[in-house]
């Protein structure tokens, strides 16, 4: 869920070499809540992706050093963004959209966590789903789903576009080591990239933007050393 | 809008010239208009600024509902009626104009990223202020905001407005969140903003672009409203670089436009001067 939290925050563990477990729930009766994937470091648990960030960094692992703080400042940049004009597409794709939903994502996510919460959160997370996408970016003068949807793709649609141009022919999105900005990336655009969905449109459009592809492959290949077959 | 509509309004847009009696709507300057709300209208006019269109500000009480999405401020141009900045960036370029044509894709592409980052953080932020932190809500917000209609009217649109910003808020997670945390955000904001400007007197260089007019309308906004206490304005005051941009063009863009239509002029003789 959040497919792009989960495996960013994962890519980005593996770029530093940083050793932890990323676990997809904790598995309390408190936690149902949208950012469900959690880092477990020794002791400590924490969620949402700035904050785990920051932890890594203070614990040293830190793939931005080489950094300038331009590129820093990009890299806040392009997460907005992602937020803003991709997140919304990507929470419709995994959990508003019907054949979707019920076809892969609850049954994927429902095999995953302890009964008796597989019966409640894939409906809850999906209704947060549709409720974040709706109070984000319904409203005049989009007044029925269809046009919200509509809307929301064009602009995912727009966003790979812009992601693509800024790639261009690089290995990564600052020069030739990962950093933060290539884990987030990652995470939102892998789970597009390689889930088997029924309704593909952003699949399509990503698959079209041939660098793009390359850039989640060699990170596939070279962190993960495997193929992902569900997000 | 959908994409046929808006094929549509390009053309419509493209067939004319931009008319002299341009006219942009907010709500009511000195007592009425909040921080979110300014920042956004003063964004659109350092925009048309910037690209050398002339329009007369126009202060309605009811702004808001006439928009046609909902959102201040929107321009009346010709018959046509655009809300928002992005949608004021494409009328404008529809019509010709364009501060970003210079910019290769590459850029372009960054410039958009900032635009969403000021969206997602500093416009966030001030949403959060404005409606969620309780001291804010009952002295500076709620009497503002019904402030042109009698009781009840009043306080019912305001508890309206208040009940959906906080749903809104709850959706995207920052409900959760306490006031030292959102001033956080907005520090992380200004110093990614900070650095990216640098030494150069714009955020590409030696020409203005959207960018500079949204991060403009926010930032001077924050500087120089009045609120229940100076820590957001300090957040900005921390980068130099930041207070020097927007002076600048506050100095380039807005001075010597002494007639009402200038929300700076007055929004810097009502609230703070800017220049210390």
């Amino acid at each position: 869920g959040h497919g792009g939290g989960s495996r960013g925050r994962e890519a980005y563990a593996k770029f530093s070499g940083a050793p932890l477990t990323v676990n997809t729930i904790n598995n309390s009766w408190s936690t149902p809540k949208a950012d469900v994937p959690v880092l477990i470091s020794e002791d400590t648990v924490i969620s949402q992706p700035a904050k785990i960030l920051n932890f890594l960094r203070k614990q040293r692992y830190n793939a931005d050093y080489e950094l300038s703080a331009k590129q820093g400042a990009d890299t806040l940049a392009y997460i907005a963004l992602l937020e803003e004009k991709l997140l919304p597409a990507l929470l419709h794709t995994f959990w508003v959209e019907a054949e979707n939903y019920c076809s892969v994502t609850k049954p994927w996510f429902a095999s995953r966590i302890p009964f008796p919460l597989s019966l409640y959160l894939p409906g809850k997370m999906s209704r947060e789903a549709l409720n974040r996408i709706l109070l984000t970016r319904g409203g005049p003068p989009l007044y029925s789903l269809t046009e919200v949807e509509a809307q929301i793709y064009r602009d995912a649609k727009e966003c790979l576009n812009l992601l693509s141009k800024r790639l261009g022919t690089s290995q990564f999105f600052f020069g030739n080591t990962p950093t933060t900005l290539d884990a987030f990336v990652f995470g939102f655009l892998a789970p597009v990239y390689k889930v088997c969905f029924p309704r593909v449109q952003l699949q399509e459009h990503l698959k079209q933007l041939t660098n793009l592809c390359r850039f989640c492959d060699d990170i596939l290949t070279c962190y993960f050393k495997l193929t992902i077959t569900d997000g | 809008m959908s994409l046929v509509a808006e094929a549509f309004m390009n053309q419509l847009a493209a067939a004319e010239p931009w008319p002299e009696n341009a006219a942009l709507y907010q709500q009511l300057k000195e007592d009425q208009i909040l921080l979110s709300d300014n920042a956004a209208s003063l964004a659109v006019q350092a925009f048309l600024q910037m690209c050398n269109l002339p329009v007369r500000v126009v202060c309605r009480a009811n702004a808001e509902y006439m928009s046609p999405s909902g959102k201040v401020p929107f321009i009346h141009v010709g018959n046509q009626v655009v809300s928002e900045l992005g949608p004021i960036v494409q009328f404008v370029k529809a019509k010709g104009h364009s501060l970003s044509d210079g910019l290769d894709e590459v850029q372009k592409a960054e410039m958009k990223a900032y635009m969403e980052l000021v969206n997602n953080m500093l416009l966030t932020a001030e949403l959060y202020l404005q409606w969620c932190d309780d001291v804010t809500v009952e002295e500076i917000t709620h009497p503002r905001y019904g402030s042109p209609y009698p009781w009840p009217l009043n306080r019912i649109l305001s508890y309206q407005k208040q009940w959906e910003i906080r749903r809104k808020m709850k959706a995207i997670g920052w409900a959760g969140k306490s006031l030292e945390q959102v001033l956080e955000d907005v520090d992380q904001c200004c110093q990614a903003l900070s650095q990216r400007l640098g030494t150069q007197p714009y955020f590409f260089n030696k020409q203005p672009t959207e960018l500079d007019a949204l991060v403009f309308g926010h930032l001077f906004t924050i500087l120089t409203t009045q609120l229940i206490t100076d820590e957001l304005s300090e957040k900005v005051k921390n980068y130099g670089n930041l207070t020097a941009f927007c002076r600048r063009i506050e100095q380039q863009y807005f001075e010597g436009h002494d007639k009402d239509g200038s929300a700076a002029a007055s929004a810097r003789s009502a609230k703070r001067s800017l220049l210390r």
